[in-house]
């Protein structure tokens, strides 16, 4: 069955301080120094993600600061059997993004977000310090159809839900859904994450 | 790469499992969420594919690494410093939490006309005893107990009213309510799980919002895990919204915090 998935720690994450996962759980004992070094490693990614879908500078400052504090406060409830503490952490930062801006952001805005957007793939460019990382997910991310490939973008980065997926690219729901999952399997293996 | 395209062909036509890209991506309302995370809680192949699918959005996330703002760290930790951090999932307590969920999510499986011939039965008992046990349960204090029994005969009461409807809201934030619904008895049930923890300094309080004005029902006491026992309103109004805020703890005498959820009863 699928037991323990070791991911391989993208590079530039494993720099310091030991196994990223015994440093949790030496967070979730109230170990503040740990925390210290985790916010070290972890930051960049939460705001990152989180300013990708937000956008809005002031906005996203605030969610990252709140999923910081969500990896302090329920570090207790990560569990290394599920996977990665990058997944994680992802997790925890793409979820409360995309609940920021479904619940605070008006229609308006969000009509006008998708009216001046450009499309995203071509915007993971703007990341500036994952270098080799951003390299290999922008490789992945071209070996997949369009379809696949605007629908994962407009999803995971843009935050739009299937059906939003669905009718900005006047697709099928049904077709969005399996688009989806077909492309984060075919990334999955791209990236060499560890079934 | 083609072992597991034959993998998605073959699983496509399982409705629920295509939902794992959408789910991982947090690209679903909630309703849809509600019914996959239901789906991963039967299904262990799908629970390991989206472990496995979470992986690669985690790629995702990190192709898009940016410092933040200068400060922040500073924030975050004094604040983490006064923090209470939540405790581990005790065993036990897993095991309560399964009871009435499960329960009250048959209760909306069960068919309209099946639901009131059953509720009229044998199955009124089997609520109020396990209303009771939950109450129990969930009672630390040995003088919670009476308010408990009593406050467990008002749920069954609502619960078993031929009217009685059940109705599920997705809380800002994180968490599901379950709400059932009585107009004869002018009366609601509401239990929660999966609330986010809120710093000691605030509590999670209920509303009743509607033509006849704002109502304050109750300060739900703080649960490490995120589940509420079942909570009586009474006085219910034609029109009335169930409102849920974080307040200051203690509670206030009106919502002047954002609504985590808006339920039109």
């Amino acid at each position: 069955m699928q037991a323990m998935r070791p991911a391989a720690p993208p590079p530039g994450q494993q720099a310091h301080g030991g196994d990223l996962a015994a440093q949790i759980v030496l967070v979730a004992r109230g170990d503040i120094a740990a925390f210290d070094d985790v916010y070290d490693r972890i930051s960049a990614h939460v705001f990152g993600t989180v300013r990708r879908v937000i956008r809005d500078p002031a906005q996203s400052e605030e969610v990252t600061q709140e999923v910081l504090l969500e990896v302090w406060r329920s570090a207790s409830t990560f569990d290394a059997g599920r996977g990665s503490v990058m997944a994680w952490v992802s997790m925890l930062a793409h979820r409360r993004a995309v609940d920021r801006v479904r619940s605070v952001q008006k229609e308006a805005e969000r009509e006008r977000r998708i009216a001046t957007s450009e499309i995203p793939f071509d915007e993971v460019a703007e990341a500036v310090e994952s270098g080799l990382e951003r390299e290999r997910v922008r490789r992945c991310l071209g070996t997949l159809t369009e379809l696949q490939r605007e629908s994962v973008t407009l999803a995971y980065y843009g935050g739009y839900t299937y059906g939003q997926v669905a009718s900005l690219l006047s697709v099928p729901q049904g077709t969005v859904k399996t688009r989806m999952r077909d492309a984060l399997i075919r990334l999955r293996d791209c990236l060499g994450v560890a079934e | 790469m083609k072992l597991s395209e034959i993998a998605v062909r073959r699983n496509g036509a399982r409705e629920p499992h295509t939902l794992a890209g959408a789910y991982v991506m947090d690209a679903i309302s909630p309703p849809d969420r509600t019914r996959f995370e239901r789906h991963l809680e039967r299904c262990q192949e799908c629970a390991g594919e989206v472990d496995g699918l979470r992986e690669a959005t985690a790629r995702l996330a990190a192709a898009t690494a940016a410092s933040p703002p200068a400060g922040l760290k500073e924030r975050v930790m004094a604040a983490a410093a006064m923090t209470r951090q939540q405790p581990p999932a005790a065993p036990a307590a897993e095991s309560r939490t399964a009871v009435v969920p499960a329960w009250l999510r048959n209760m909306t499986m069960l068919t309209w006309p099946n639901r009131l011939a059953l509720a009229g039965g044998a199955l009124a008992v089997a609520m109020l005893a396990l209303v009771v046990t939950f109450g129990v349960n969930n009672g630390s204090m040995q003088q919670q107990l009476d308010d408990d029994v009593a406050s467990s005969q008002q749920i069954a009461a609502v619960l078993t009213a031929r009217d009685a409807h059940m109705m599920t809201g997705q809380v800002l934030g994180g968490g599901t309510v379950d709400v059932v619904v009585s107009s004869s008895k002018d009366a609601l049930v509401f239990t929660a799980k999966g609330l986010r923890p809120l710093p000691s300094s605030l509590g999670y309080e209920l509303w009743l919002v509607g033509p006849s004005g704002t109502r304050p029902i109750e300060v739900l006491p703080p649960q490490s895990d995120g589940m509420i026992s079942p909570v009586v309103a009474s006085g219910l109004r034609n029109g009335d919204h169930l409102v849920l805020t974080a307040e200051p703890a203690g509670g206030s005498a009106h919502p002047d915090k954002p609504m985590m959820l808006n339920l039109i009863l």
